[in-house]
């Protein structure tokens, strides 16, 4: 540790002579200091370090000009120790006694530090010692990621007794941090989901079931997701005006929804379609979504409010609900596809789910249904996923990625506090809670989510046969605007290659691709398309409600 | 000391023809109000029951609208739409009117002073009507709750 740049303080008006007093042993005496001038004991370094910090941040948190005014004393900065700790003294009344001086005849005959009359000094104290608090938080903060590290470190080489006690220590860390919000609650996330891992995994799909609650909770969730952030909004806009786009001049036009949840996308398509020029087409929704278990037929139900949105604005519209628990159970004839009309392939978070190792010889999921989604020749495949590496092989980076990750959109969510949407936003963080579980707690079969970047999208789809449609300045303007509407401050719209990446200070968080299929892909055979013997779709005609 | 001299029965209605009242000519009051900014009209909803019943005009509203989006507002495939979905006053409320105030920097300026700075700002208009449709759906709670689609019933084969 050099000395310390003090800028107009007391201390460069000189200091007592430095050989004088009575010496220590030497052997006691670091070497490597007392070469620069500075005689520590080795026992001390450790002390005299952290007390150097605490003294750089607590002349960092005093104003400037305070220690001007204090009078003029003299100090020995050779004896490092004594001297730090008599300036921290000075700034803050409630530090730990210091160990004893290195000679006690050398400390007598310094000034005693505390009989300052300073009148600024009892002002700022209270400054300091919040910035001392904040320090303690942030160390605890610091110490609390290291400890995460570590902990996933030990589950990553098996060894569960080492991570029980490093989960243990963290426990009693997260008492001494806020844990309301900031790191304190995301550590606190990460330590619930490290402990299911060691102490209850699930790698079989049916116990992940339990992690991820029913389907209708989770229709909850997003909803509540969908209004606390911009994300979910940023990516249905993007998704919607590639989908327009490429719609333009079609009379017959058909989209597919892998997640129709409560089909929010939607109505802003409807409303664009009814006014676009040369007159609405006539939309066919098939929404694809998770089966019910009350019997009630939640799919129909969102097809029926959509329904009567379209009639409303006059679009002719007509609504399939294919329920499924998994996007590679559905066969292509179950879409209805006709041909003649344009279809556009929707996916909003969904083809990371597919990722997983089939086992066997099967083919791998995503394979099998991006097969299918090239061969029924969409006109346009809107793709939107998270920006994150959550899939690599080693747990370790996974759970290094995801949490830096999961940091950074905590980080957004509160960053949008108001005091009307707290309920909403604790609901908005469930379902990223339920998120960061399945990455950490669960393996095999039962974790889906699977997040994998961009540009390993881009190769995955290139591979299948599709071809990056460029998603236009129009995409980007309308997305700055919705992000100043939404209180923009921190949100970034970047564009990379066509594609837009909506992050947070800079960290791309979600990204929004259009792609269509490639023009030399053989389509899928009328066989497996269409089955004409099967109709059981909900129509909506406006043309026949304008004749009665 | 001289007597007042009240005006005569003919005087009186000489100087009542002359006299004009804005409340006579309602198209002339539309005409000035649909020129009026969101805070003004509401002002103005309070005046008396013909102001009122004037600002709850849609094409008032219409007017505000239009000004304050990029390219003038759609043609009147717009306004069928736009009705559907609940309105320009209502549009106005929930999207154009939160939106100005964001993009200005507060609703607690003076209506007056951002009204001006306002007609510079160009607010997209599919932007916004996307925003209304979100807005209009979910008000849907689901067929029989809507009273609005009770005349035209859905026809599920």
């Amino acid at each position: 540790m050099g000395p310390y740049p003090l800028g107009s303080s007391t201390a460069a008006s000189g200091w007592a002579a430095a050989d004088s007093g009575p010496q220590c042993s030497a052997s006691e005496i670091d070497g490597l200091l007392a070469g620069a001038g500075y005689r520590v004991r080795s026992s001390d370094l450790l002390h005299v370090a952290h007390s150097l910090e605490r003294l750089e941040s607590a002349m960092g948190g005093a104003p400037a000009g305070y220690l001007a005014s204090a009078e003029a004393v003299h100090y020995n900065p050779s004896d490092l120790a004594a001297w730090v700790h008599s300036i921290l003294s000075e700034l803050s009344p409630s530090l730990p006694p210091l160990r004893p001086p290195l000679a006690a005849p050398v400390a007598e005959t310094w000034p005693d530090p505390t009989c300052f009359s300073s009148p600024y000094q009892q002002n700022q104290m209270a400054v300091v010692v919040a910035t001392r608090q904040r320090e303690e938080e942030e160390g605890s903060a610091i110490r609390l990621v290291h400890l995460l590290v570590s902990c996933a470190d030990a589950v990553q080489r098996g060894d569960s007794g080492l991570a029980g006690n490093i989960i243990a220590e963290m426990r009693v860390v997260l008492t001494r941090v806020n844990a309301g919000f900031g790191i304190g609650k995301v550590a606190g996330y990460f330590v619930d989901a490290l402990c299911r891992r060691i102490y209850s995994p699930c790698s079989s799909s049916s116990c992940s079931a339990s992690v991820a609650g029913s389907a209708a909770d989770q229709e909850i969730l997003y909803h509540h997701f969908y209004e606390i952030s911009p994300y979910l909004k940023f990516a249905h806009f993007m998704a919607n005006q590639a989908i327009l786009e490429a719609f333009d001049g079609y009379d017959r036009v058909h989209v597919i929804d892998f997640n129709l949840m409560h089909g929010l996308q939607w109505p802003a398509l409807i409303q664009a379609l009814a006014l676009r020029a040369g007159g609405p087409p006539f939309l066919r929704l098939t929404g694809i979504g998770q089966p019910s278990p009350d019997g009630r037929d939640a799919l129909r139900e969102v097809g029926l409010r959509l329904a009567e949105l379209a009639l409303s604005v006059r679009v002719r519209f007509a609504f399939r609900g294919v329920a499924a628990s998994r996007i590679d159970d559905v066969r292509p004839w179950m879409l209805q596809v006709v041909p003649g009309e344009a279809v556009a392939v929707n996916s909003v978070l969904q083809l990371h789910r597919l990722l997983g190792d089939p086992g066997d010889d099967a083919a791998a999921p995503i394979d099998s249904v991006l097969g299918w989604v090239v061969g029924i020749r969409p006109k346009i495949v809107t793709v939107v996923e998270q920006e994150a590496d959550h899939n690599r092989p080693a747990f370790l980076d996974r759970f290094a990625e995801a949490l830096f990750y999961y940091s950074t959109m905590f980080d957004s969510l509160e960053a949008r506090r108001g005091a009307a949407q707290q309920q909403q936003q604790a609901v908005a963080e469930v379902y990223l809670q339920r998120e960061i579980c399945n990455i950490v707690s669960c393996e095999g079969t039962a974790r889906v989510e699977r997040h994998e970047p961009l540009v390993r999208w881009r190769a995955r789809l290139g591979g299948a046969g599709l071809r990056a449609v460029h998603l236009g300045s129009n995409a980007f303007k309308q997305a700055s605007m919705l992000l100043t509407l939404f209180s923009g401050e921190g949100y970034c719209v970047e564009e990379v290659d066509g594609c837009l990446t909506l992050g947070w200070h800079s960290r791309p968080l979600i990204s929004a691709s259009a792609w269509r299929a490639d023009d030399d892909v053989a389509p899928l055979p009328d066989s497996q398309l269409f089955d004409p013997s099967i109709d059981a779709t909900i129509n909506v005609d406006a043309s026949q409600q304008r004749q009665q | 000391m001289e007597a007042t001299v009240l005006p005569s029965e003919e005087e009186e209605e000489e100087e009542r023809k002359n006299r004009f009242s804005i409340n006579d000519d309602v198209d002339l009051l539309i005409e000035i109000l649909e020129r009026l900014d969101g805070r003004s009209l509401g002002v103005a909803a309070c005046v008396c029951r013909l102001w009122s019943s004037v600002c709850r005009r849609d094409s008032v509203w219409e007017a505000l609208c239009n000004r304050h989006v990029a390219g003038g507002g759609g043609g009147p495939g717009t306004r069928s739409v736009v009705a559907a979905l609940g309105g320009y006053r209502r549009l106005y409320r929930l999207c154009v009117g939160p939106a100005l105030d964001r993009l200005t920097g507060g609703p607690g300026r003076s209506g007056w002073a951002s009204a001006a700075t306002a007609a510079h700002l160009s607010l997209s208009l599919s932007l916004s009507l996307s925003l209304f449709s979100i807005d209009c759906y979910e008000r849907l709670d689901g067929p029989q709750a809507s009273l609005l689609f009770l005349c035209k019933p859905v026809n599920v084969p």
